[in-house]
């Protein structure tokens, strides 16, 4: 229990401090590393939740695929650009008080809820219960997800076709 | 056997660590020997009697006492510590690797995901190279890698996942199980398995970015790639990463279809059997690497988006189908 609570101090203020980075940092490229390890810890909860199967998609999707693809979508912008992306913090303010009333938001319902549940018990066969449900009463919300990412790319497509 | 479990795991993450880093290192020497015979060469020779096999260690000595340089220009942060965060998920693969029955650190039942998700983060520590060193030949490097690893990481995982279908678990001892038996490995298995495997060892090539795919380091065009900044320890740690991955997934390529540590002999002959089968599947790599020529960038993704990605898909949708209506040997 003392090991849980520790790692997820642990965890908990390299996410943080790492999230802040990336929306303060004014360097492009150091917050897309900052989000990288904002990802891994996220997938560090995960772990400490007793979910490696979320650990390990966490880390494939997120730190490996999301990733790449946004330093992708920088270092091409940059050469088209021909000069190095500065982000800007202009709207802090209004950004710090939308922030501030979710944080409200969620501090009440925290509040409302029981002090603490008591822990789940883990799930012997966790990975195959996923897998189950996916195919089974979530089967079309999975589809429906399909689609929207096949419109999704179809977008994309239309958007840098060719012009003519 | 009476250590508790967590000791017992942390003695075998040392002890494979250790015996990982020894074998990397003379796997370079292999590669070196086996890429001098195929250009009717001797290779490393004088460092050593017999054929110079004491050169990994004078190599690693070297490379330890060379100045290490770091560019005015560098962003010394993200520079420095690119070495460390490309080897960690390099040795981290191991974890999951299952040498014998029960002689490994860790055999998670989401063994071949966690593989191939630790995997997955090596390329942020080669992006980090590529622009922290801020360097044109780096930081296009660099852009090619990231255009290599998105294409060819899909299939890979595919390919990866034929197996797992196959056996009905991604739990890697229980992989290795199901392919008990004469002719049991799910490189015999009719067709699928063998196309599998090439398009394993195809994406496997560029994920490691060897010949004919190592545009991202290619000598005559960007001198050495996302590496060419760095010297000394810091240079040799990158390529021990690079060792290590390759070794990695030799290893997982023999587990996942030559039936990992199964083989005629007494038990104890296991880890024995799979080291030479990971050296099989290492020394198939290295015979490609040597024997072809750099393709071009646009040739690359063709391969991997018009051919490699719909048989990967095909392969594994194949393999779902002939376990849920036909005779498979897996669940």
């Amino acid at each position: 229990m003392i090991v849980e609570t520790v790692g997820f101090a642990v965890v908990a203020v390299v996410l943080l401090a790492s999230s802040l980075a990336v929306v303060l940092t004014k360097n492009l490229f150091h917050a897309v590393l900052y989000l990288a390890a904002a990802l891994v810890s996220t997938a560090g909860i995960f772990l400490l939740l007793a979910s490696p199967f979320l650990f390990a998609v966490q880390l494939l999707l997120y730190a490996g695929g999301v990733v790449t693809i946004v330093v992708f979508a920088i270092m091409l912008t940059e050469r088209l650009v021909g000069e190095r992306i500065a982000q800007t913090s202009r709207d802090i303010v209004n950004g710090a008080i939308v922030a501030a009333a979710v944080l409200v938001a969620v501090i009440g319902f925290l509040v409302q809820a029981p002090a603490m549940t008591p822990p789940a018990t883990a799930v012997a066969e966790q990975t195959v219960a996923i897998g189950k449900a996916l195919v089974g009463p979530f089967a079309v919300p999975l589809e429906l997800l399909g689609l929207l990412l096949v419109a999704a790319l179809l977008g994309a497509v239309y958007f840098a076709r060719a012009e003519d | 056997m009476t250590l508790p479990p967590i000791a017992f795991q942390a003695l075998m993450a040392f002890i494979v660590l250790n015996a990982i880093l020894v074998v990397v290192a003379y796997v370079t020497l292999l590669e070196r020997k086996f890429a001098a015979r195929m250009q009717s060469r001797i290779g490393p020779y004088y460092v050593g009697w017999p054929h110079g096999w004491l050169q990994p260690i004078a190599d690693a000595l070297k490379l330890m006492m060379k100045e290490d340089v770091v560019p005015d220009a560098a962003d010394r942060w993200v520079y420095n510590l690119a070495p460390i965060v490309f080897l960690v998920p390099c040795l981290l693969i191991f974890a999951t690797i299952p040498f014998a029955p029960g002689l490994g650190v860790a055999d998670l039942n989401i063994g071949v995901l966690f593989f191939l998700a630790v995997s997955a983060l090596e390329i942020v520590g080669l992006f980090m190279g590529g622009w922290g060193s801020n360097n044109k030949y780096a930081l296009l490097s660099a852009m090619r890698a990231v255009n290599q690893i998105i294409s060819y990481d899909l299939p890979f995982i595919f390919a990866a996942l034929v197996p797992v279908v196959l056996a009905g678990s991604m739990q890697m001892s229980a992989i290795v199980g199901a392919q008990a038996g004469l002719l049991g490995w799910f490189l015999f298995y009719p067709v699928i398995g063998q196309l599998a495997f090439i398009a394993f060892i195809v994406a496997t090539l560029a994920a490691e970015n060897r010949v004919p795919f190592d545009i991202l380091e290619a000598e005559s065009e960007l001198v050495a790639g996302f590496r060419v900044e760095y010297s000394g320890m810091k240079f040799a740690l990158i390529q021990l990463a690079e060792y290590a991955h390759m070794l990695g997934t030799s290893f997982l390529g023999a587990l996942l279809f030559l039936g990992g540590w199964l083989g005629p002999g007494p038990a104890w002959l296991g880890p024995v059997w799979f080291l030479l089968k990971a050296l099989v599947v290492f020394l198939l790599v290295t015979w490609v690497r040597w024997s072809f020529v750099r393709i071009r960038v646009d040739q690359i993704l063709a391969i991997s988006w018009k051919l490699l990605l719909p048989l990967s898909l095909l392969l594994l949708m194949a393999s779902a189908f002939v376990v849920a209506f036909g005779a498979g040997h897996g669940a």
